[in-house]
């Protein structure tokens, strides 16, 4: 099933995805708020996109450095081509340890290797303990969003989910009571779990350590009380020195969510006395993206989310309709290099509008990806796959189901002049209504072109 | 073998090296009072911040937690402290403790975070595990952003160290903030 239809089914409780698109969009106006009290942020932007492009362009001097300064500290280093060797290193260290329960804090790349049903088939109880992440796994469900992965769920969802699950009293969905049951039944997890699994916010060369942040303090709950800590980490998240996260540290949250700063920025240096800390280092198709020169910016992604937020697609879709880890613009242009058939769709979830890349705290050229993987899937892709894909995708989200018939009458015209056809004036129209930013009296070539110019 | 797998096909699809870019600090000056902006910022992300003097400690944490039968203090500003605990405390026992009171050793305006390290709290997991916390901070030793924060900190020894800018919080339901998910239920800042 390709984006559209996908995002159809989200659409239809149009409540539900009003509710989604003005959450979203408030996250969004908590970011510019917070952006625009820091001085000098422009600047911090493009030293945060410079840092990154020095990374990549030295990324394996900087991974044998990292590695080097981990091991000077006693912690353990494993490396892993794929998500397979990912999940059997890991479950090797599990087995040294005889663990059977383990917590879990959020790391998309955990999620992105499927190592939850790989330990669960072992024998191990594995537990997300950032509450959004443990909503979701309760409901058996993938997270939508990178950030906020519970996004789709309403408090009544979670009600009844944690009176299933948690044995909780029915409440109508009063946030403080769940989030307290939750903390009670968090707390038990951690104080009996054998070892935590963490993910790498950054990694940092030049110290050989790893900083991880969090706003409820589930990754310190867990590293803290287990044996042994395992934090996971895709080798783009490495960081020259210690003093860049100074950079990164300013941007991220306030990108993410409006917070000056998470709750909690933990910088683990070395293992505690008595205990292990093991770090991996997976790549899984990241060396592959880097070869792609056109393609290869997507590696410098802090994961902060805003391009979700901001995206009129991904608001109006959720992010289930991406069908992939890493949902909405940046897991459009980062699918597609993993399988192009299976992610097709991706690509044209979009209105090119340019507000992804506008917000991008390291200034990643989000929306020309997407162009340019439009043009790789329409020359590569059979017709069949482009039509519906170029076809519906913006028409079912950005119009109402009567309107979406009148995307369907572009048909014709979209097909001869795709992609130039996203933004056109008609569809556009109910753009407008749907809060899109202006672009509506140029064609895309002409409205493409200025955008470069004036970068 | 996957490490040579992987360095090898990094070396062979990264681009040419580009500069690592200086950071300019002065673009991020500003004149500013670090300290009331600290405060405004601390507030901003759900803590409670007092300005007293280091005989008023005591007194002012009673008055804030009246209730607290378990405190580790692992501070000699505070004499609340009634459990002791040392490097090699199990940190499961803390499982109970109501309140702790360390010391942080640096604040950041503009975001009204903390720094503590495992030394300041001797077992790590003591700022996360007690119900409320307590930081007591010299308030000469806040400083103006992330940037000149590290220039503070980077000649230290690097075991655990953590930046904490108000109690843990979480906005998983519906987008509504409720304050106290896994760590510290309230935060209270005393800057002498
Ligand atoms: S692509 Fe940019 S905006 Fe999107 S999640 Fe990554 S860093 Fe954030």
């Amino acid at each position: 099933m390709g984006h559209a239809q996908k995002a159809t089914e989200f659409n239809k409780d149009e409540a539900k995805v009003n509710w989604h698109d003005k959450a979203l969009w408030y996250v969004r106006e908590k970011r510019d708020k917070s952006a625009h009290n820091v001085q000098g942020w422009e600047y911090l932007r493009q030293l945060g996109s410079g840092i990154k492009a020095n990374v990549l362009s030295n990324l394996d001097k900087y991974l044998i450095q990292f590695e080097t300064n981990a091991k000077n500290n006693g912690i353990q280093v494993h490396w892993a081509s794929n998500a397979e060797e990912h999940n059997t290193i890991i479950n090797s260290i599990l087995e040294k340890h005889n663990a059977k329960k383990v917590v879990k804090s959020k790391s998309m790349l955990t999620e992105e290797c499927h190592l939850n049903p790989f330990l669960e088939s072992k024998g191990i109880e594995v537990v997300d303990t950032d509450l959004g992440e443990r909503i979701v796994q309760l409901a058996e469900e993938p997270p939508s969003h990178i950030v906020l992965p519970a996004i789709h769920k309403t408090k009544e969802d979670v009600d009844v989910l944690f009176q299933e699950h948690l044995n909780t009293k029915p409440s109508g969905g009063n946030p403080e009571y769940l989030v307290g049951e939750a903390r009670k039944h968090l707390r038990d997890k951690f104080l009996n779990a054998d070892v935590a699994i963490t993910g790498v916010n950054f990694a940092v060369a030049d110290t050989g350590g790893v900083v991880v942040c969090t706003n409820e303090g589930n990754a310190d709950m867990g590293v803290h009380l287990a044996k042994a800590h395992i934090a996971c980490m895709g080798i783009e998240k490495i960081i020259p020195q210690e003093k860049h996260l100074g950079v990164f540290l300013r941007l991220l949250a306030r990108s993410a969510t409006g917070q000056p700063i998470t709750t909690y920025s933990s910088h683990f240096n070395k293992a505690e006395e008595g205990k292990e800390m093991h770090i991996v280092i997976v790549d899984n198709g990241r060396t592959e993206q880097l070869s792609r020169e056109d393609f290869r910016a997507s590696l410098h992604c802090i994961r902060c989310g805003a391009c979700m937020n901001t995206c009129p697609i991904y608001r109006r879709s959720g992010g289930h309709s991406y069908d992939y880890t890493i949902p909405g613009p940046i897991g459009s242009i980062l699918s597609p290099g993993k399988d192009l058939k299976k992610h097709s769709s991706l690509p044209f979830a979009s209105t090119l509008c340019g507000s992804c890349s506008n917000v991008c705290p390291v200034k990643i050229n989000i929306h020309e990806q997407l162009y340019k993987w439009r043009q790789i899937i329409v020359q590569e892709e059979k017709q069949p796959i482009v039509k519906k894909s170029i076809l519906k995708t913006a028409g079912v989200v950005l119009s109402k189901p009567k309107l979406y018939k009148m995307a369907g009458k572009s048909a014709r015209f979209a097909l001869k002049h795709a992609p130039r056809f996203m933004i056109y004036n008609k569809l556009n129209a109910w753009g407008k209504a749907r809060d899109l930013p202006e672009v509506k009296h140029e064609s895309f070539d002409e409205w493409y072109k200025k955008r470069r110019k004036n970068e | 073998m996957s490490r040579e797998a992987i360095l090898k096909a990094v070396k062979k699809n990264k681009p040419e090296v580009l500069p690592l870019p200086e950071i300019d600090e002065s673009a991020f000056q500003e004149d500013i009072d670090v300290v009331k902006t600290f405060k405004d910022n601390l507030a901003l992300v759900g803590g409670q911040v007092f300005e007293i003097t280091t005989d008023a400690i005591d007194a002012k944490i009673k008055e804030q937690y009246p209730n607290k039968s378990t405190i580790v203090a692992t501070t000699t500003k505070s004499n609340l402290g009634n459990v002791e605990i040392d490097k090699n405390t199990d940190p499961h026992t803390l499982e109970h403790i109501d309140l702790a009171i360390v010391e942080g050793e640096l604040g950041v305006s503009e975001n009204g975070a903390i720094w503590i390290t495992a030394n300041n709290s001797l077992v790590r997991a003591l700022p996360f595990i007690t119900n409320d916390l307590v930081i007591i901070l010299d308030k000469r030793n806040i400083c103006l952003h992330m940037l000149e924060a590290y220039d503070n900190i980077a000649k230290r020894d690097r075991d655990f160290g953590v930046f904490i800018s108000g109690p843990s919080k979480t906005a998983d339901i519906e987008q509504c903030l409720v304050v106290g998910a896994h760590g510290a239920m309230s935060l209270t800042v005393l800057l002498v």
